[in-house]
């Protein structure tokens, strides 16, 4: 009997082990990272209850022995997050300030495999990132009883609430309006090779997760409206709880967002292709791409907007934008590949504007809004060209976010110009916009975006993970800005039909994938025939300052005489000023009647001013025009710091540009591109003329408290 | 409405009291000015830039500019705070000889006497500006912070963005009507020191509250009257204005044009002290 027990216990537990085994890998079919969530909103205690059933496969080649989990909402828990310490460094403490009370939390409450073990016990909090903030808890991670094993993959489940906090950074509620952004335990990205990146919630940086099927259910109060990311696919009314339950499903996206507001105004229309696009629109991008009309053709989209009441007479404007949105960016870049787009107008106060979701995204608006002013035209069409970048081409945020935020600024601005033309400078005063009563300038998106951009070239470089910036501005003027006109450059130099191509082939390779900055170069170099890995090092990776241009011009008739001594039949003679003179007016008075053919020497000196070159391979366009209305073409390599011109010829200079097409629009001084050789100041005068004005009017204002 | 009246043709005889102004204020905007215009001749006059400058507004040429100087720009602003305290300085001095013409008997404004007077009444007149900042410190942060406490109250339940303009532009307007009010206020003490030829400007401050008292809603009409007929005049030379195409040929109009709006500002002015002066002796 003795001999037999130990054998009844080797067997019970390698069948338990087994067992284990079989429950950590029956699940290895699942192609994509599966969600199920069910969702309570306390309106009371503006709380979220939830479950969270999650499928996750391993789909590296390494063996993973715990998983990390981003709990975003803990940067809101206290002063000691991430989050919060780095707002106080950039001083932005204020503007982030909480309320007592009103900050939020997530906590896990349960964490176990699907059969039952509990992975609790080895939870715990981590700081992966540098410089340390040892309390932030904002990442997890849990240790599995086995590791998981290459194409296996597990089954989890989860119970979390969380404190939602009044209206902050994205996310929150004001009142009874709730806007409900990264509030679930999310995986981070296991990378193989590389292990967990996951990383805090940091003050300048956003998301990354990878692309999974959602189910979700929200139950809120029954008089709520909710939008949320996908498709409604069921909504069941529960008469004792005064609640409704609405489950939203969508496949192959990275986040889930949702709102709720009994304030909404909920409106639903249809994006019909055949209607929006003309054949000869398909004919015409077709051939721009290379590419099939068939492959071009988009799909319908039904659209749903969220919009608040005192805004529902922007109603048309908001489908409008993004009919437009959906129109060029499918055509450009790629069909839109959901049955659904949700576009919020965000409830007043809960800090969610301007920001984009997987088929979700919010716009934001004012109740006074002028018509020539494309606001809120060109939030729509940014935060709608976001679930092309960000949203499909999932990169990741945190580490190179301007390949979602440039590529986006860039494609917005192309938007924009197709659809609206020009957009007029906008500023309000008590929130009443002043184009409603001056003729404001106009102008096209990239031009503004340059002017920001030439600011930061010598703080960080755009390739710098977004927590390193210097600070806010830095990284805002790089991720967006500096990104955007280095890719407005890169239009100018390869062509717009080029850049197209360079820009759909990105989309349609890396949909669905997470691709970083040398896949956009290798895209770019395949697609163009060339390398143009020079551009990203010195535009991308480094501080250089992009400045070429044309420092001195000077034309002087050539002389037809020479003083000093010359040898003459063996003795030395010396030509004075006052025997040129004399010959000179001697060679008029015989040459009277005819034609002056003096001849002109202009010397052009060209510079290389700033630090970063072109490309040894293309070559600067000069253009020198003359007097007498003819033109020299030059080409300069740019690779020195200096090259001198010399032109003869029998007109004087009138005057010269260096890229005079502005292909270079990343030059950080567009003006020292041109020279005259004659000083013009008529456009001064109107300048200098229109400060006086200003000037006059500031005295004459000041003088009231005289 | 006669005081009005009499106010207009005062302001009308003694035209060249704006014309002094208008030259004072010219020069002196010239003078700030005159960096500027170097600044921007060493920087477009010999580039094709320069031609953008004469369409108007051009985000490149601007961009190059702001991030040419851009080490320059706090100066330049600290200058610009320094020369309008100065400004502000040398209307005070001004503001004696406008009210010394006005108040002459003279039909004709002369440039001696003009300038005599802004010597004869300046003391004077600096003690009441000193005396009005005190007043307008207590108006504005005192009484100024009561009723954006209040508003803020009303603002911080709202719902919808509609309390925040309502209150933000109801502010503005209070605050508005509260400086005129403080304005007009001390024009009258201005006004009291030169009629009765009084070196006390306390004592004339507290006389004034006395007179207006009396004659508050008849004062303030004719203020009001008088800044609306200024608004006007903006509202005429913006909607003018912005039918301005940018071409050189309509360039010395536009410019006319804008100094036609000064002219108009400084002869307000002018019409403001006239007016009170014809409440002030009825």
């Amino acid at each position: 009997m003795r001999r037999k027990r130990p054998k009844r216990l080797l067997i019970l537990l390698m069948g338990l082990l087994a067992s284990n085994f079989l429950i950590l890998s029956s699940l290895s079919a699942a192609e994509n990272l599966k969600y199920e969530i069910w969702v309570k909103l306390d309106n009371q205690e503006k709380m979220l209850h939830g479950k969270e059933r999650l499928f996750w496969s391993n789909k590296t080649s390494d063996e993973i022995k715990e998983i990390w989990f981003h709990l975003y909402y803990n940067a809101f828990k206290n002063e000691k997050s991430t989050l919060m310490q780095e707002a106080r460094e950039q001083g932005r403490f204020l503007g982030l300030e909480v309320g007592d009370g009103e900050w939020g939390w997530i906590e896990v409450t349960e964490i176990k495999l699907a059969d039952g073990r509990d992975l609790k016990p080895s939870m715990e909090f981590i700081t992966p990132d540098e410089p340390l903030h040892p309390d932030d808890q904002t990442v997890m991670r849990v240790i599995l009883p086995e590791p998981l094993m290459p194409g296996k993959g597990v089954e989890l489940e989860l119970e979390f609430q969380a404190k939602i906090p009044k209206g902050i950074l994205r996310s929150g509620y004001y009142k009874d309006s709730y806007f409900i952004s990264q509030w679930f335990p999310k995986p981070g990205v296991y990378e193989e090779g590389k292990g967990w990146n996951c990383h805090e919630y940091h003050l300048n940086s956003e998301f990354y997760a990878d692309f999974a099927d959602f189910t979700v259910h929200i139950t809120v109060p029954e008089n709520f409206v909710v939008g949320a990311s996908g498709k409604m696919i069921e909504a069941a009314r529960n008469k004792e709880e005064k609640a409704m339950t609405y489950t939203f499903y969508q496949e192959n996206i990275h986040d889930f967002a949702w709102t709720a507001d009994p304030r909404f105004l909920k409106i639903e229309r249809d994006f019909i292709a055949s209607k929006e696009i003309t054949e000869e629109e398909y004919t015409e991008i077709a051939h721009r791409l290379g590419l099939p009309v068939a492959e071009v053709r988009l799909n319908d989209v039904r659209m749903i907007l969220l919009i608040e009441p005192e805004h529902k007479v922007q109603i048309e404007r908001h489908f409008k934008a993004l009919k437009a949105a959906i129109k060029y960016y499918g055509l450009w870049y790629g069909p839109y590949p959901y049955e659904t787009i949700t576009m919020v107008d965000p409830p007043f106060r809960t800090g969610s504007g301007g920001m984009e979701y997987p088929t979700l995204f919010t716009a934001g608006t004012g109740i006074i809004r002028n018509e020539r002013v494309l606001s809120p035209e060109g939030v729509i069409v940014h935060e709608y060209g976001h679930g092309y970048w960000y949203g499909l081409c999932a990169n990741n945020e945190f580490e190179e976010a301007w390949l979602d935020e440039g590529i986006n600024s860039y494609s917005e601005s192309k938007v924009l110009e197709k659809a609206y033309g020009k957009d007029v400078l906008s500023f309000s005063i008590n929130r009443i916009p002043l184009a409603c009563f001056l003729r404001l300038p106009e102008y096209f998106g990239y031009e503004l975006d340059r002017a920001l951009a030439i600011h930061v070239v010598k703080i960080d470089p755009i390739m710098t993970e977004s927590w390193k910036f210097m600070n806010r501005a830095s990284y805002t003027l790089n991720v967006y800005m500096r990104a955007e006109t280095c890719l407005h450059t890169l239009e100018r130099v390869v062509g717009e039909d080029m850049m197209l191509r360079i820009l759909r082939t990105f989309q349609t390779r890396f949909r669905f994938k997470h691709p970083r900055t040398e896949d956009f170069i290798a895209v770019v170099n395949e697609v163009t025939g060339r390398d143009f890995t020079w551009f990203f090092d010195e535009l991308f990776f480094r501080t250089l300052d992009f400045d070429y241009g044309l420092s001195s011009l000077v034309c002087e008739k050539k002389p037809t005489h020479w003083r000093g001594v010359f040898d003459f039949e063996g003795r030395k003679e010396e030509l004075t000023k006052k025997e040129i003179r004399d010959m000179e007016k001697k060679e008029r008075k015989e040459k009277r009647g005819e034609k002056e053919k003096d001849l002109y020497i202009t010397r052009l000196m060209a510079r290389r001013f700033g630090e970063a070159r072109i490309g040894q391979d293309l070559r600067l366009k000069l253009k020198v025009v003359f007097e007498d209305g003819s033109e020299e073409i030059r080409e300069w390599d740019g690779q020195e710091r200096w090259e001198l011109f010399v032109f003869e010829k029998n007109s004087p200079v009138l005057y010269a540009q260096l890229d005079p097409e502005t292909i270079w629009l990343i030059d950080s001084n567009l003006t020292n591109n041109s020279i005259r050789r004659n000083p013009s100041r008529g456009g001064i005068l109107k300048l200098t003329s229109r400060v006086f004005f200003w000037i006059q009017n500031l005295l004459q204002t000041i003088s009231g408290w005289s | 409405m006669k005081i009005f009246i009499k106010g207009l043709g005062t302001t009308n005889r003694k035209i060249m009291i704006a014309v002094y102004l208008w030259l004072i204020n010219s020069a002196f905007s010239a003078l700030i000015v005159a960096p500027l215009y170097f600044m921007f001749k060493g920087d477009f006059s010999r580039s094709l830039m320069g031609e953008k400058l004469l369409k108007g507004s051009d985000l490149l040429w601007l961009g190059d500019l702001l991030y040419k100087h851009r080490n320059n720009w706090p100066s330049l602003l600290g200058s610009l705070i320094v020369t309008s305290f100065l400004f502000l300085l040398l209307y005070i001095f001004l503001n004696g000889g406008i009210l010394g013409s006005i108040t002459s008997q003279e039909k004709k404004v002369c440039f001696s006497s003009f300038f005599s007077d802004c010597g004869k009444y300046f003391w004077r007149f600096l003690r009441v500006f000193l005396i009005s900042i005190v007043s307008y410190a207590i108006i504005f942060l005192l009484l100024g912070k009561a009723i954006s406490s209040l508003l803020k109250i009303w603002t911080k339940s709202a719902s919808t963005e509609w309390p925040l303009i309502l209150s933000s532009n109801l502010k503005f307007l209070l605050f508005i009507l509260l400086f005129s009010l403080v304005r007009m206020f001390f024009d009258y003490v201005r006004i009291r020191l030169v009629v009765e030829k009084s070196r006390k400007a306390i004592r004339a401050t507290l006389l004034t509250f006395s007179f207006l008292k009396k004659r508050f809603w008849k004062a303030w009409s004719l203020y009001l009257t008088i800044a609306l007929i200024s608004i006007f005049f903006l509202v005429i030379f913006l909607a003018v204005s912005s039918h301005f195409p940018g071409v050189m040929n309509l360039f010395l109009f536009s410019i006319l044009w804008q100094q036609v709006y000064v002219f108009s500002r400084m002869w307000t002015k002018v019409l403001f002290f006239s007016t009170e002066f014809h409440l002030f002796i009825s």
